[in-house]
């Protein structure tokens, strides 16, 4: 066993998109551990707090007339002209990696571990030491056209600060309602329609001593986790789908352990949006979005050992915590083959929960009848009285239900 | 196991058979058994893969809908390549679309590419194969003679695979099929059966343009052809009744006696033809639901037929049966075919039904005067409500009930509750007990219970029994409330649940339930085990006082037809406390072995009575509370209900030994239990400021959370008006009870907490969590939890 650093930088990112293209930033074995840092995609909301004197922060994030480190934020086009800029914002989340799992085949199951995760503190002056999160109610969020205070639509930013003394939990610090916002390529940005667009705090209102005396505890956890897929190059981050990616479980948290099925020859595992809390739907578009290190532990599962353990037959990710399994039902289980060439920006066009739970419930059934042997009107009668099904998000274009079944049904005497 | 899919056109031959639509997809099976699932998916549209390809194993989906003699998918899977199931006696075409990538057909020793959006016709023969080369992604359509009842769509072979360009008749061809396939899922039985049929017009034109012309057999063909048009020209008069051979003939231009030919060249004549499809167009109006308010012989008059008795004797002739008969026969299928969309209670058509038969039974007849409120408890302070056959109602909610008794605020009461499903066995859940023996007593002489539904009481629906079933549930009560007004809010906290035993001497002492998996469960529409469709009861043994309290599966059997005392036939589980006979069953012991699952007792249904209806189905939960079906409503949790009638009229019900958030299956464990209550009487003018101001819905408070209820339609009854009860099944959407449940919660983070609306956006986002209560109850819930920690600084 070996245990890895991936520290951020620009050198260790990839923005918007999972990619079976990209040069791995770290190659090890099954087995082997990682410290893995990653940085939340909405740290430009407050530079101050979230960027400045963190120099692998300023690496990702530095961009001027002149230099933009990371260009392609998206799996869009990289050719201009843009509408919003390279890779148009089609994904955005930030993600370090891939990390390479040596001898992975598409067939295999990759086990990952998260051992710990711990918050990035600000480097910057009075607020060093400090741990800082931004939650966006975005225009991809579920109340964006069913707002009914004025202006109508808003966006709005909520700055939070995580406090870890004790049981942790977070409080907001301020608001402020999104207003145009133009990136030093000089394109206005009049909603929230691309990752790290500089917020230039001149222009916006602050409204303090909001949400006063509401504590959220906290929910340390990775909203995106998974493998690349193997239907195309670039692939948006944003809808979650059969080898993980944006699930934005809350459950994915320490002590965690997630498979997800291996799609391309060495699995290339990437991690990012790190979230300081989040509820079941997510609803208004964001989390508490914050920079986070994890401790990782990576299992490879290979294919003909699978058979009769509870990876037998995988084909989507599966979370296991001390207490419960946990399936993922989507929309489209595989958006990218079942909707075709469009599929990225098709799958926004058709979200609905229905389906979700339609998928929830055929994952779980599977789950049940293949890893734990029971009949099929066994199976139906464990889930309606034994299993629950969650929101797990409705933001994510591809929208979710988890099901989920406690571990200590199955502990008999 | 050998898992099939189960096709809908093999299932259902029967036109009266609703909601065909089957979506596929090859998740739902493991991978040794993807390959026949997805044969039997091709199969259905008359394809299979072609013997020569190495068969696609990977990830595939298809929507399928059918009618009798057609079948339309959507195909997405991976590369490979088909052919068709041959079929020597099948003339009509295969028409299949390829969308975004093209394929390339193989004809003999030729191949062609045909691009995408090229509609090809394909004969059911085995001399060509079509190959998708990167993913197979197409529309297929598929028409067989069935689909013409009977009407001659001409000699019609086609001798070898026909690739048309969408351009003309063949671009309209081509958007109907894609517009169709879209909406696949969402189509009404009755517009999936129109558009169907106009598709089978559609193509079949087409398909005759293709064969008419320049052909070698062009003669034969152009016969072809004009059969066709005079048939349609038939089809468009069948409403007159003078329609004659030499007008029809006229019309196209040719000759009486060529006409005759024509028609004998195809085994028929002209008359028995348009007689034959003036009934067959009788026999679908009749029955189809939506034409149940139009009387019989405004039917036969739209088919030409001017006297209604001649009508009668010509479709008894033809059928079998007179057209009154062959309607209520549809009637009584409809019962298991709204099955598969989930229906329960009262099912969409039903009311269209009822108009028709008119004369619902006098309400009033079948409710046991109670005996008057006990004056003289009023002052005492705690209460006993037993289970009887005087103290329950069962299936339905009703303001016009009078109550068992009347308590006022503040005082307790204990409830005893009855779980509908004793019946299940009736030996571990009935025998001895004198209680459940006076509700579910039932001779062919006399039934103790006799309404149980809120259908009619003359069963003239369905003929299931009295009530129709519209609504299971055994309520006790209901309780008045001292001085509770429209307005009030009437908190119902949850002191004490305690299972009751077994009072069967040779069970005493021990707690059972049951579970079924019932036809108005989520999975019912896709089992992929045989025999599908299936119900499945599950007893379990309840273990209250173990340590871990939790429940064990002690054996189970599959729902066999069972004959209720009054001689009524349920062939599924339609009617609550039918006695299921041991003999009828088959029992499966050693099911869910090693497995044992963690009890939460709680009330399915607790309910106040609602404003709009007498009598109200007890099925979907609504903003009076009802059949909530959540778990966190247990002991020590309080439900707040918005009093909608004087008295409040508070109910209890469907007692749940434990129950997963979406109650997959259709029921619970259900298990009879006796609750204890504390009910406190909030006044209107008293609510400000109170957590449960401004209340319009069940708001649940546990030790440690709000729990608001998010409904589907969050006042179905208000909502859908005087169709209400039946409206609500067919609406029902996951999508919707989520919105409700995010406006709930914001309003009460607004109002409650005092919060703007972007810190209660704010907050939802960071920590309220959204869950799935129930996809089972016609109103489908959504709810969302607000921790009470979030607050505890509030002060």
């Amino acid at each position: 066993m070996k245990h890895h650093l991936l520290p951020v930088s620009n050198k260790t990112v990839h923005w918007g998109y999972f990619s079976k293209v990209v040069t791995p930033a770290l190659t090890l074995r099954s087995g082997d551990r990682a410290t893995i840092e990653t940085l939340t995609h909405h740290a430009n909301d407050d530079y101050e707090r979230m960027i400045k004197d963190d120099p692998g922060a300023e690496s990702v994030f530095k961009w001027t007339k002149e230099h933009k480190a990371v260009a392609r934020r998206g799996s869009g086009p990289t050719e201009g002209p843009f509408i919003r800029g390279a890779g148009e914002g089609i994904g955005v989340h930030l993600l370090t990696g891939p990390v390479a799992i040596e001898g992975a085949e598409p067939g295999d199951v990759l086990e990952v571990r998260i051992l710990d995760i711990r918050p990035r503190p600000s480097q910057c002056g009075c607020h060093a030491g400090k741990c800082f999160g931004s939650n966006a109610a975005a225009n991809w969020g579920f109340h964006y056209h069913d707002l009914i205070e004025e202006p109508k639509p808003r966006e709005v930013v909520t700055i939070f600060e995580l406090d870890t003394a004790g049981e942790p939990f977070a409080k907001a610090v301020y608001n402020y309602v999104w207003t145009p916002q133009t990136d030093p390529d000089g394109i206005v940005h009049p909603t929230i329609d691309y990752p790290g667009v500089p917020v230039d705090h001149r222009t916006i209102k602050k409204r303090e001593n909001i949400l006063p005396n509401v504590k959220v505890p906290a929910r340390l956890h990775f909203g995106t986790m998974g493998l690349a897929p193997s239907e195309a190059d670039y692939v948006s981050s944003i809808p979650p789908s059969y080898t993980g990616g944006n699930i934005d479980d809350w459950r994915i948290g320490k002590g965690a352990r997630m498979y997800y099925p291996v799609a391309v020859p060495g699995a290339y595992f990437s991690v990012g949006d790190p979230h300081a809390a989040q509820g079941d739907s997510e609803l208004g578009g964001t989390a508490i979005e914050t920079s986070l290190t994890g401790d990782f532990e990576f299992i490879l599962h290979k294919k003909n050992d699978l058979g009769g353990t509870s990876l037998e037959g995988l084909t989507h990710p599966l979370l296991e915590t001390s207490e419960a399994w946990s399936v993922y039902g989507f929309t489209y289980p595989n958006y990218l083959a079942e909707l075709g060439a469009n599929a990225q920006t098709e799958i926004a066009n058709h979200s609905s929960l229905d389906r979700a739970m339609r998928d929830a419930f055929r994952k779980l059934r599977r789950f049940l009848m293949t890893v734990h042997h029971l009949s099929e009107d066994e199976a139906i009668s464990l889930m309606s009285v034994g299993a629950d099904f969650g929101v797990t998000q409705v933001v994510d274009a591809n929208w979710g239900v988890h099901g989920t079944i406690r571990k200590n049904v199955f502990r008999c005497d | 196991m050998k898992l099939i899919w189960h096709g809908g056109c093999f299932e259902f031959p029967d036109p009266g058979r609703a909601m065909s639509f089957r979506p596929f997809t090859s998740e739902s099976y493991a991978e040794g058994e993807r390959p026949e699932a997805w044969r039997d998916v091709l199969n259905a549209v008359g394809l299979q893969p072609a013997t020569k390809s190495p068969f696609h194993e990977g990830h595939a989906t298809a929507s399928h809908r059918n009618a009798p003699g057609i079948a339309l998918s959507r195909l997405a899977a991976g590369a490979q390549a088909i052919a068709a199931v041959p079929q020597v006696q099948e003339d009509l075409p295969i028409a299949l679309l390829a969308i975004e990538d093209g394929a390339v057909l193989r004809c003999g020793d030729t191949h062609r590419i045909i691009p995408a959006g090229h509609l090809i016709l394909l004969p059911r023969t085995a001399d060509w194969s079509l190959a998708f080369q990167r993913d197979l992604r197409a529309i297929v359509f598929s028409v067989t003679s069935d689909a013409l009842h009977g009407r001659i769509s001409g000699k019609l072979r086609l001798a070898k695979p026909q690739v048309i360009a969408p351009s003309g008749l063949a671009d309209v061809v081509c958007r109907t099929i894609e517009a169709t396939a879209r909406t696949l899922a969402t189509l009404s039985d009755a517009e999936w059966s129109t558009v169907a049929q106009s598709l089978v017009d559609l193509v079949l034109t087409l398909a005759h343009q293709q064969a008419a012309p320049t052909s070698e057999a062009g003669n034969s063909a152009t016969q072809a052809a004009t059969l066709h048009r005079i048939c349609q020209a038939i089809e468009r008069g069948l409403d007159d009744a003078e329609l004659t051979p030499a007008r029809v003939a006229q019309a196209e231009g040719i000759s009486e006696r060529y006409l005759q030919k024509l028609f004998e060249s195809a085994g028929d004549n002209f008359s028995h033809y348009l007689k034959e499809r003036r009934l067959q167009r009788a026999w679908t109006d009749l029955s189809n639901p939506a034409e149940a308010h139009h009387s019989i012989s405004e039917i036969a008059y739209r088919y030409g037929f001017a006297d209604s008795a001649h009508f009668s004797r010509s479709f008894r002739a033809r059928f079998g049966l007179s057209p009154r008969e062959f309607r209520q026969q549809k009637a009584e299928q409809a019962v298991t075919s709204m099955a598969p969309r989930g229906q329960r209670g009262w099912p969409q058509d039903a009311l269209a039904q009822q108009r028709a038969c008119q004369a619902p039974a006098s309400l009033k007849s079948d409710v046991t005067l109670p005996a008057p409120a006990n004056d003289q408890d009023a002052r005492r302070h705690h209460h006993h409500l037993a289970a009887s056959a005087e103290h329950v109602h069962w299936g339905y909610f009703s303001r016009s009930l009078p109550p068992q008794l009347e308590i006022a605020s503040g005082d307790t009461i204990t409830i005893e509750t009855l779980t509908q499903h004793a019946s299940d066995d009736p030996e571990l859940m009935i025998a001895g007990d004198a209680a459940a023996l006076s509700v579910f007593g039932w001779s062919k002489a006399k039934k103790n219970v006799d309404r149980r539904g809120a259908g009619p009481m003359d069963a003239s629906v369905f003929g299931r029994g009295a009530g129709e079933g519209f609504g299971v549930h055994i309520c006790t009560g209901p309780v008045a409330v001292k001085d509770a007004h429209p307005g009030d809010v009437l908190e119902v906290r949850i002191l004490d649940i305690v299972p009751r035993p077994s009072r069967n001497p040779k069970h005493q002492g021990r707690v059972f339930g049951s579970s079924v998996a019932a036809w108005w469960g989520y999975h019912y529409n896709e089992l992929i085990a045989p025999p599908a469709p299936r119900e499945a009861v599950t007893i379990y043994e309840i273990f209250a006082d173990a340590p871990e309290p939790h429940a064990r599966a002690l054996y189970s059997y599959r729902w066999e037809p069972q004959t209720d005392p009054s001689g009524v036939v349920h062939a599924t589980y339609d009617y609550p406390g039918v006695p299921v006979a041991p003999g009828s069953i088959k029992r499966r012991h050693g099911v869910l072995d090693n497995i044992r699952i963690p009890l939460r007792p709680h009330f399915g249904v607790i309910a106040v009575a609602p404003r709009e209806a007498d009598f109200v189905d007890s099925i979907p939960p609504s903003y009076f509370g009802g059949n909530l079906d959540n778990w966190r409503l247990g002991k020590g949790s309080t439900v707040y209900l918005p009093v909608a009638v004087p008295g409040a009229l508070l109910s209890v019900g469907d007692p749940h030994a434990t129950q997963g958030d979406g109650e997959l299956g259709g029921t619970a464990i259900e298990c009879s239990m006796t609750g204890t209550f504390q009910i406190i009487l909030h006044k209107k003018t008293q609510l400000a400021g109170q957590p449960f101001a401004d209340l319009s819905y069940p708001l649940i408070e546990t030790e440690t959370d709000w729990v608001l209820t998010g409904f589907s339609h969050p006042n179905y009854l208000a909502e859908f008006g005087a169709q209400g009860q039946s409206e609500v099944y067919a609406k029902s959407s996951l999508d919707l009870a989520m919105k409700d449940a995010f406006r709930k919660m914001r309003r009460f983070l607004m109002h409650i907490k005092g919060l703007s609306e972007d810190e209660a956006v704010a907050l939802m986002s960071a920590a309220v969590d959204f869950g799935v209560t129930q996809v089972v109850d016609g109103n489908w819930g959504v709810h969302a939890i607000l921790s009470k920690r979030l607050f505890e600084d509030a002060g």
